[in-house]
């Protein structure tokens, strides 16, 4: 790559408020500099593998598992602090002149580094084994594409999906939003009511599962009285009972309502946060002006906290992409009509071992969130243009 | 770029960075005379829907197994005497072997990878937000992106790296750590599962602090690693809470990265593992699943109670923009 | 010339990172033998661990881990481990492909037979076992399960029984019925206990993400019995279609039982909404609710707490119809990439040996596919007859290994469940071809 000094507009802002000679070896102790940058290395290298040797520590059998839990936690917490600090004082050691651009990349390295390992080389991997056969032998062109869009069962699984990132990102803000703006409201009870809210997002996937085979349960006569809370208000109504998980298309609602009840509280828990975030003088003034409750929530908090709905529902669209596991354990999601882009992946990838068409459709999911992506953008560069 | 001046604000990095306890006092009492029954309703109401499945879960698990295949759990409502009342699921559940090492396993884990990616995540953040390099916004969207891949995806390439270390074209790019089976293994890959989020949420929040706090302390002579620790992190409190707890949550209740990385083996497992076994593979006992998500959800709703005091009106008074 | 520094700087610090604790890492590896690496099998050394990932119950295996530890981990250097996994199917292939499998229980023989096709194994021939000395102990027919191009990857270490029918022995000898003897007596019963005011049968097909394997199982046990074992043979190897005529008159048998009015509890429609694990539950109502449940051999560990084998319930083999023949399935120990170690031989041999593979049937309720191992083996009464059953059917070479598990994964866990929900939803035999057409154009070419 090419590159030459910065456009000065971007320098302007990264200049270091100490003047650059005073710290620098422009006096020519061209000597001193390397020694610097060879420490620079060493001091870190030192730190990582007396690092290496805790690990090692940790491996150890027959150490007590109370010791190793503490280690474990000092080493994981102190360690990433100890780069981060390491890697500035390497920078501050550098040349003035590559100094405050080498920062930025000291921030975002560390970052960028992991995800390129954990991550991006996972999704090129993807990317290739889309277009090869079900064992990732011989490469096949675009025929797993062609069956992600031909086939019956995955259309069917696209437009559920639809569904899902329409129904849950609106029900689980909104509910999220009103929420947290009624409990800010309140005098007594906030934090109680708020934990409430947030306390399905501590269920774990297997109990949360429990938890609606509860309520979704279906016995037909002779097999019991019914379990399932649905069926129980059902028939007490006097319907005979139904296998709710059946019933196509509703089923889907049934299964995106599990994710509306564990999401809810992730949204409630940010909004809230971004809603404490408004002056008090902004809302009072408001209020001063005349201004009633309905218009201060529409006119002043929404308004406010915008980048964080949009942040927010960005991510539950996306969580609605990716859900599986709710569809999984709710009957044969074919034999109902409840598939969802994610589930098929799963499906085809480790029940199915077509490793082609699996990681076809996981390639769908990657291109399906450029468009959330590219608005997201345009949201940022809002915000910074008038912060 | 060029900031846009806001109207000065009263509050200096030093008042910003005081504690929580001073900022609750001015906290939600503003407006509560207004609507207040309306709104004292409305919670309630969604509070008790949002209660009955975990009700329904809770008396469950107090109810011995034959009880719970035959009859619905609202019923001990009305009849709570014909219902055997047990302890035996919580029994089994924390009877099954090695429970306490599960638990230690647990938080072996968790700990440290909820606060790898916030300090991660909270450093990218503040370059993204505050800094200016080439490919910003193209790593930015890239980072967010990613978000969007599957977990499931991502497993055997990893795990093949940590076996193998990586090679591309016969240069070692990544070193054999045989990083398997050990917590730095499963710690690095929790991170980068959580980074996307982590630095979306954080470079949300970073980026909507008024940029005249930060002008100021470049122009008192402050280094980007001064802002960032002195100014930026105290700030971002109930960001770096909200975020850590969601993180916990995760790793807490995760099952699939811990039986990749780390095994089921009784030395080995955690918690989710141990009480997955209780199950039986063709899920003859999920009831115990009652007890189980009980007991798994009391540490995280302890985090959640005990971080939740630094989600209080005051702290970050002044980020809003202009 | 900025970037370039910098671009220079955050790899080589990287790189320092991660080679500081690899260095370490590695010589840890080598100087100490601790068992530690358990979970996941480290690198391909002498890790002095075994692990056996295990598709079966928790409580199974820590019955079998018992064992091992008395009868092979007390006089080994290394210590072998049983890993009961709920998401198995996943973490197989997980950890076949990444490379941290050592050993595997795999129940489906289509899905060993797959991942040997993706290299991930390691052949039994190639971790040096003599293949003759083997085929005295288990037969040609149980290793050829898990043959590909040539080698052979599956260990049987399993059987179990599916072709049993469970009634609730009390109120059966109570109410004068008589065990039938073959499928016309057995419908004739089930007339019988209609024409006395009850209902037969009690079916359950639901099972979550699985929901329709049981109805599988009931088509595979029919197919045997009416188009005989050569039949079944090509049907597994899709050498006949799906919806061959054979197969047809099989599923249409089976809807004779499943549609007819009154036999089946609930009705036939709502049996796909009936987890398997309840079905059988009306049995042991005051009054039963129904009086035959047909269903494998693990199937009472979902009965209540308090009855009793023997004089609540139990079971006879499904009887033949025109041909003989007894429904089985099993589990083929595979070895991982990571398992091809003296330690993991040794443990294998231990473990297939017929004194080891006696105490585990005694302690886990496991039958054994090694032919030396007597009925008289098994403690209990129950397992000495599912012995013996199997053991004349396969001495008649009427003996089949599950279908559904033999055939491609995208048929045999995929369109066979589904299509099956499909014919018990719609509620007549008059679909079955259609169904069984539909099954046929989903067989991967």
């Amino acid at each position: 790559m090419t590159q030459t000094t910065p456009p000065p507009t971007e320098t302007s802002e990264q200049q270091d408020p100490v003047p650059e000679s005073a710290r620098s070896g422009g006096d020519g102790a061209g000597a001193r500099t390397a020694a610097r940058i060879a420490g620079a290395f060493a001091i870190p290298i030192a730190g990582f593998l007396s690092l290496g040797w805790l690990l090692d520590f940790l491996k150890d059998d027959d150490a007590n598992r109370l010791v190793i839990a503490a280690v474990a936690i000092v080493v994981g917490v102190v360690g990433v602090f100890a780069l981060f600090w390491a890697m500035d004082t390497i920078v501050d050691w550098l040349p003035a002149r590559v100094r405050e651009t080498a920062r930025p990349y000291v921030f975002v390295g560390p970052a960028l580094a992991i995800l390129a390992v954990f991550m991006i080389y996972p999704v090129v991997n993807t990317i290739v084994l889309s277009f090869k056969d079900a064992r990732g032998d011989e490469f096949v062109g675009l025929d797993n594409y062609e069956f992600v869009f031909t086939n019956e069962s995955m259309l069917r699984s696209i437009r559920n999906s639809v569904g899902w990132i329409v129904v849950v990102p609106l029900f689980g803000v909104s509910i999220g939003l009103v929420f947290a703006a009624l409990a800010d409201r309140l005098r007594r009870g906030e934090a109680l009511a708020k934990s409430l809210i947030f306390l399905p997002m501590a269920i774990s996937f297997v109990g949360a599962s429990v938890t609606f085979r509860l309520i979704y349960d279906y016995r037909p006569e002779g097999f019991g009285s019914n379990i399932g809370l649905l069926n129980g208000i059902w028939m007490g109504l006097g319907n005979e009972p139904v296998a709710w998980l059946s019933q196509k298309p509703w089923n889907n609602l049934l299964l995106m309502a599990i994710m509306v009840w564990m999401q809810t509280g992730f949204a409630m828990v940010v909004l809230s946060a971004a809603i404490k975030a408004i002056p008090d003088e902004i809302i009072e003034a408001a209020r001063i002006d005349g201004a009633s409750e309905m218009q201060v929530f529409r006119r002043i908090v929404v308004p406010s906290i915008l980048p964080t709905i949009v942040v927010v529902t960005t991510y539950m669209v996306i969580n609605a992409m990716k859900v599986f596991d709710i569809v999984f354990v709710m009957g044969n999601a074919e034999s109902n009509g409840t598939e969802v882009i994610a589930e098929r992946m799963i499906r085809w990838f480790f029940i199915s071992n077509h490793d082609g068409r699996g990681a076809a459709i996981a390639v769908v999911l990657f291109i399906a969130i450029i468009p959330v992506m590219v608005w997201n953008v345009r949201k940022f560069r809002e915000q910074e243009a008038i912060r | 770029m060029t900031a846009v001046p806001l109207p000065p604000t009263d509050l200096t990095p030093a008042e910003t960075a005081t504690g929580p306890s001073r900022a609750k006092k001015t906290s939600g009492t503003v407006g509560v005379e207004q609507g207040g029954w309306f709104v004292r309703i409305a919670v309630l109401v969604t509070v008790l829907i949002w209660l009955i499945p975990a009700v329904g879960v809770l008396v469950t698990s107090f109810r011995g197994a034959d009880d719970v295949r035959q009859t619905g759990w609202w019923t001990v409502l009305w009849d709570p005497f014909g219902t055997d009342w047990t302890f035996e699921n919580y029994r089994t559940a924390l009877d099954s072997g090695g429970f306490a090492n599960a638990f230690l396993n647990s938080l072996a884990v968790t700990i440290p990878a909820t606060i790898m990616p916030i300090a991660v995540a909270a450093f990218a953040a503040y370059a993204f937000s505050w800094m200016q390099f080439r490919g910003r916004h193209l790593m930015f969207v890239l980072v967010v992106g990613l978000m969007v891949v599957p977990l499931q995806m991502a497993l055997i390439p990893i795990l093949r790296l940590f076996v193998d270390g990586g090679e591309i074209a016969g240069v070692r790019v990544f070193p054999d750590l045989d990083l398997n089976g050990s917590f730095l293994g499963i710690w690095l890959a929790h991170t980068a599962f959580g980074l996307p989020l982590a630095t979306y949420l954080l470079r949300n929040y970073i980026g909507s602090l008024p940029s005249s706090i930060i002008e100021s302390a470049r122009i008192d002579g402050a280094d980007n690693f001064t802002i960032f620790w002195r100014l930026i992190v105290p700030l971002s409190v109930p960001a770096l809470a909200a975020f850590g707890i969601f993180q916990f949550l995760w790793v807490w209740n995760d099952l699939l990265v811990a039986y990749v990385f780390l095994g089921g083996t009784s030395d080995t497992r955690v918690v989710t593992i141990a009480l997955a076994n209780l199950v039986g593979a063709r899920g003859q006992n999920w009831q115990l699943l009652t007890s189980a998500a009980f007991i798994t959800m009391v540490l995280p709703l302890v985090v959640f109670f005990s971080l939740q005091r630094y989600f209080v009106r005051g702290l970050t008074a002044g980020s809003v923009k202009g | 010339m900025r970037s370039r520094w910098t671009l220079l700087a955050i790899p080589l610090l990287l790189g320092g990172f991660l080679a500081g604790c690899g260095d370490d890492d590695d010589e840890g590896a080598s100087t100490d033998d601790t068992t530690e690496d358990g979970g996941g099998g480290g690198g391909g050394e002498d890790t002095g661990s075994v692990n056996i990932l295990f598709a079966g119950e928790p409580d199974e295996a820590s019955s079998l881990q018992e064992v091992i530890d008395e009868m092979i981990n007390a006089d080994a250097e290394y210590e072998a481990e049983f890993e009961a996994s709920g998401n198995f199917e996943e973490q197989l292939q997980i950890r076949a492909e990444g490379g941290t499998l050592d050993l595997a229980a795999v129940p489906q023989p289509g899905a060993v037979q797959e991942l040997a096709a993706s290299g991930n194994l390691t052949s039994l021939e190639d971790l040096g076992f003599d293949m003759a000395e083997l085929e005295e102990v288990f037969g040609e027919a149980f290793l050829a399960l898990g043959e590909y191009e040539g080698e052979h990857y599956g260990l049987p270490t399993n059987i179990n029984l599916k072709s049993m029918v469970w009634y609730p022995k009390d109120d059966f000898d109570a109410a004068g019925y008589e065990i039938p003897e073959t499928w016309d007596d057995m419908l004739a019963l089930s007339d019988q206990i209609v024409a006395d005011g009850g209902t037969p049968w009690c079916v359950g097909f639901s099972s979550e993400g699985s929901t329709g394997w049981p109805a599988t199982d009931w088509m595979e046990d029919i197919v045997l019995r009416t188009a005989g074992a050569d039949v079944y043979d090509q049907w597994v190897a899709h050498e006949i279609p799906f919806d061959d005529p054979a197969i047809v008159t099989a599923a249409e048998t089976f809807g004779e039982v499943l549609f007819k009015d009154g036999y089946v509890l609930g009705g036939a429609a709502s049996t796909v909404d009936i987890p398997f694990g309840d079905a059988p539950l009306p049995m042991f109502d005051e009054e039963p609710g129904c009086w035959l449940h047909r269903q494998a051999s693990f199937i009472d560990t979902f009965f209540p707490e308090d009855a009793e084998a023997g004089v609540d319930y139990d079971w006879f083999p499904l009887p033949p119809i025109d041909q003989e023949g007894i429904l089985f399935a099993g589990e083929l120990t595979v070895v991982g990439s990571n398992g091809n170690r003296p330690e993991v031989k040794d443990f294998l041999e231990k473990f297939i040996s017929d004194d080891v593979q006696c105490s585990t049937g005694e302690a886990a309720a496991r039958l054994s596919p090694n032919v030396n191992v007597g009925a008289d083996c098994y403690g209990n009464d129950n397992l000495g007859r599912a012995a013996e059953v199997l053991a004349e059917a396969n001495q008649a070479g009427t003996g089949r290994f599950d279908a559904s598990d033999l055939m491609p994964a995208e048929v045999g866990s995929g369109s066979f469940w589904t299509g099956m929900v499909d014919y018990v939803q719609g509620g007549s035999a008059d679909r079955a071809a259609e169904v069984l057409a539909e099954i046929e154009a989903s067989w991967p070419s």
